[in-house]
């Protein structure tokens, strides 16, 4: 296949291997914070609502890089991870009456664990066939939940779940608090990719991308590192899919079908991969521009599929790509 | 002197086209040893078999007295075998420093690296006489550029045994004996043994201690660099076809 | 009942085939996993619709609307789009489930997400074997056997056929000797086009026209692809019809809520011994 030995084809004209994070974007980062931080404080629980779901995404997209962006393989059942981690974290605490703070982390394990199971064989898979497997991967985990009606309550969804317990004196019941949880979580999350990517790991993840074989041919099992970066990944999105399912407090099975992992691909690609940051920003535009064009839901999906082919056009690796041609590219 | 790898009875069929059959030879550990042979003759082959690439259709390799056959190549990389390939390999996207910093890590994987291990990704990028390079991104070099960058990172992930495909390949002669320099050095100073195919004879000549010919997948000769030069199989195998119509 | 399951599976499974024959040609000569195509599958189905409902036409007209269309608009997006990006494999998949991603919500946008039932054009059936089976079912079979033979006769007997073929086996050396890569492409993907199309007008009386319609069928095509094998036009006829048959069957004997998941298990099990697919042409 010989379209396929060119993983580096969606990375823009200037990929960075380590994120320097310049004085002038820490500025960007600091503003961005504290918007996110002061929004509880003033602005509507609708404009919570949004913030809360940009965030959420802004993860999912961020360690969807991971795997897509800094290793390699092009993956599309990230929406079927997320789900996974929802339910099951949902699941936990209604029906085995496990308090949130024991089933958030128990999702992300099991859903780590999960990605384990399902990329280990799946890597494997030659040229296009990795990636056309997780797109039926991700309508066959739909399936899975949309029909298990004795676990999941099927297309009727499950309701009523929990929010976190209080924790050192603070109550999460309200939306403010709840906001302020994933805001920590979000933190978190970014940080930690932040510092996987810029590690030893990282530099190995990106040689595995930047050339398989080389990589091979010195010494990394490469096959270990794919499936160890897709199972981060997917753990992530579990964990992420467990703070959704309390925080909304209500879980339907199309929340989490094939256009789920659609979006985040849209946003990560949108963003620039292999970035961190890209798939982060693209999420956060992304969202917003969905949410201002809400009165015309159908409309929305069409101009991120127009919006993704023309990014495919002009500059594959989106708009941190930009950001690079525009600072005039490494000479 | 000790055998640092052996070959025995080495095959390689591709549904039906033996591109290496019934191939012996071992090697004396801290030598120069170079293979040649017309275009065909299974060289990048047997070189893809000892490094893993691909698995022998039959026959033995062993490396350190230990069986490799079939091994992942990373696993025989880890063992001290490194390689560089026919048709440059690299990673584009990377600066030099982080390309041999790659190497490096590969065979020292820590979340953090040492500070030892990036100075001796600095004293590769000395001897390799890549120093000023090292924050240029490697798809902006020239080919020339990107073999001895290959070579570096090979260095950096400390071989016992190096294989070499057509390093020399599209050089000028300045540069050929820059490099025959330093795969002296690499041999002599660091008692790095050294595997080399090539087609530039100059270079054949004047590094190898010993030469192994190919010829259709079989190994037709065998010797000192003079001996191999004065055989009359090795003449015809590469005048073969101009002889007839001469 | 069980005649009744295999009729069913059979006729589902031939129009499994139909797209499958494209996927199969455009994901053999060009790489690329022709995803636009269950899209494609969802306008021509419409055009079929308004044809008929609109315009008043006969069903054998709908039909080559349906074609015509499928193979207008598979044209277009390999004339413009996909090749931008030859050598990049993977933007050229992205592009493609994009343009799926499009159509479809085109379709939801213009037309609801309400199903459309398609007028029966040729009421009656005819008794085999004891049980009844529907004209516009045997039409389904008919048409696609008539077209699965055409197919392999263009590119057994014609010249671009055997360009298709030769191209199939080794690009490059096809380009050295003079083969056309362009028009091969674009015929390829208008073949493509073509087959999805008609399927999407063949089945639509049977089933409804609805804006996901396109979804499933695709998500099978692939999998027959794979099953089937590269550039053998008899294992896509074989594959399709297996799995039409194993989904029919398996829906009352093994379970009807995953009759859609057999597919995917199908893929899972033969990708799984076979890494390169069951004829190894990866």
């Amino acid at each position: 296949m010989r379209n396929m030995s060119n993983k580096t084809d969606l990375v823009g004209k200037s990929p960075r291997a380590t994120i320097k994070v310049k004085s002038r974007s820490l500025i960007i980062i600091g503003v961005v914070l504290i918007i996110l931080a002061v929004i509880p404080q003033i602005a509507s629980d609708y404009i919570i609502y949004v913030a809360t779901i940009a965030m959420l995404y802004a993860v999912l997209a961020g360690s969807y890089d991971l795997t897509t962006g800094y290793t390699g393989p092009l993956t599309f059942c990230h929406g079927a991870f997320y789900g996974v981690g929802a339910y099951t974290s949902a699941l936990l605490t209604l029906k085995a009456g496990f308090p949130f703070w024991v089933a958030f982390p128990i999702s992300g394990i099991m859903v780590f664990f999960f990605g384990m199971i399902v990329g280990y064989p799946a890597l494997r898979l030659k040229g296009h066939y990795f990636a056309v497997t997780t797109f039926f991967f991700a309508h066959f985990i739909y399936l899975v939940i949309l029909n298990s009606q004795g676990l999941t309550n099927g297309p009727l969804g499950l309701r009523n779940i929990s929010p976190p317990e209080s924790i050192l004196g603070i109550s999460f019941k309200s939306l403010q608090s709840s906001y302020y949880l994933i805001f920590v979580f979000g933190i978190a999350a970014v940080v930690f990719l932040y510092f996987l990517v810029n590690s030893g790991i990282g530099k190995i993840l990106v040689s595995i991308r930047e050339n398989d074989e080389l990589a091979e041919a010195i010494g990394i099992n490469t096959s270990f590192y794919k499936v160890l970066a897709f199972s981060i990944g997917a753990g992530i999105a579990g964990l992420t899919g467990s703070l959704f399912a309390h925080f909304f407090r209500l879980l339907h099975p199309t929340t989490f079908a094939w256009m789920t992992s659609e979006m985040v691909v849209i946003m990560a690609i949108v963003g620039g991969l292999g970035t961190l940051f890209g798939p982060i920003i693209g999420a956060g535009v992304v969202t917003l521009i969905l949410e201002l064009m809400r009165f015309a839901p159908e409309l929305r999906f069409i101009i991120w599929s127009v919006a993704l082919i023309a990014v495919l056009i002009i500059e594959p690796g989106g708009l941190m790509g930009i950001a690079g041609r525009i600072r005039g590219g490494k000479k | 002197m000790s055998t640092i790898l052996s070959i025995k009875k080495l095959r390689k069929e591709f549904g039906g086209v033996h591109a290496v059959d019934n191939v012996d030879f071992t090697v004396d550990r801290g030598i120069r040893l170079g293979i040649i042979g017309p275009n065909g003759a299974g060289k990048t082959t047997t070189f893809n078999m000892i490094a893993g690439a691909f698995k022998p259709t039959s026959g033995r390799i062993e490396f350190k007295e230990k069986r490799i056959d079939g091994l992942k190549p990373h696993k025989i990389s880890q063992m001290g075998i490194g390689r560089t390939f026919q048709n440059v390999r690299s990673f584009k996207g990377l600066t030099v420093f982080e390309h041999v910093l790659a190497g490096n890590l590969a065979h020292n994987t820590r979340f953090t690296p040492k500070a030892e291990q990036y100075q001796e990704v600095e004293n590769i990028l000395e001897m390799t006489n890549l120093a000023e390079m090292r924050d240029v991104t490697v798809q902006n070099l020239t080919i020339a550029y990107q073999r001895r960058i290959e070579l570096a990172t090979a260095l950096a992930t400390k071989p016992e045994l190096l294989l070499l495909d057509e390093l020399m390949a599209g050089l000028t002669y300045v540069e050929i004996d820059k490099t025959l320099n330093l795969l002296r050095h690499i041999n002599e100073e660091m008692g790095i043994t050294l595997i080399v195919v090539e087609h530039v004879m100059k270079v054949i000549m004047e590094l190898c201690m010993h030469i192994i010919v190919l010829n259709y997948g079989e190994k037709i000769a065998e010797g000192t660099p003079k001996e191999v030069a004065n055989n009359p199989i090795v003449i015809e195998a590469y005048l073969g076809e101009e002889a007839e119509y001469a | 009942m069980v005649f009744q399951q295999i009729i069913n599976g059979i006729i589902i499974g031939s129009s499994y085939s139909l797209v499958a024959l494209g996927l199969n040609l455009i994901w053999s000569i060009t790489d690329i996993p022709d995803f636009s195509q269950g899209g494609i599958y969802i306008i021509a189905a419409y055009t079929g619709y308004f044809a008929v409902k609109l315009a008043n036409v006969p069903f054998p007209v709908a039909i080559l609307l349906g074609m015509c269309a499928g193979a207008a608009i598979a044209f277009c997006f390999e004339r413009f789009l996909y090749r931008r990006w030859t050598g990049k494999g993977r933007i050229q998949l992205l592009s493609a489930i994009a343009l799926f991603f499009l159509l479809a919500n085109l379709a939801i946008l213009m037309w609801t997400a309400k199903a459309k039932f398609f007028p029966t054009y040729l009421p009656g059936s005819v008794s085999l074997f004891g049980f009844m089976v529907s004209y516009q079912r045997i039409v389904v079979l008919a048409v696609s056997a008539i077209l699965f033979v055409l197919v392999y006769l263009f590119i057994q007997r014609t010249k671009i056929g055997k360009a298709i073929r030769a191209a199939s086996q080794d690009r490059e050396a096809a380009e050295v000797v003079g083969i056309n890569m362009s028009t091969v492409y674009s015929m390829v993907f208008m073949i493509g086009g073509a087959l999805s199309g008609t399927a999407a007008v063949l089945i639509s009386p049977l089933y409804s026209v609805f804006p996901t319609m396109g979804e499933l069928p695709l998500l099978k095509s692939l999998v027959v692809v794979v099953l089937g094998g590269f550039g053998s036009v008899a294992g896509v006829l074989v594959g399709g019809i297996g799995l039409g048959l194993l989904e029919s069957l398996g829906a009352v004997y093994i379970s009807a809520a995953y009759q859609h998941g057999f597919a995917f298990f199908i893929l899972i099990i033969v990708l799984l011994f076979f890494p390169r697919g069951l004829f190894g042409k990866v």
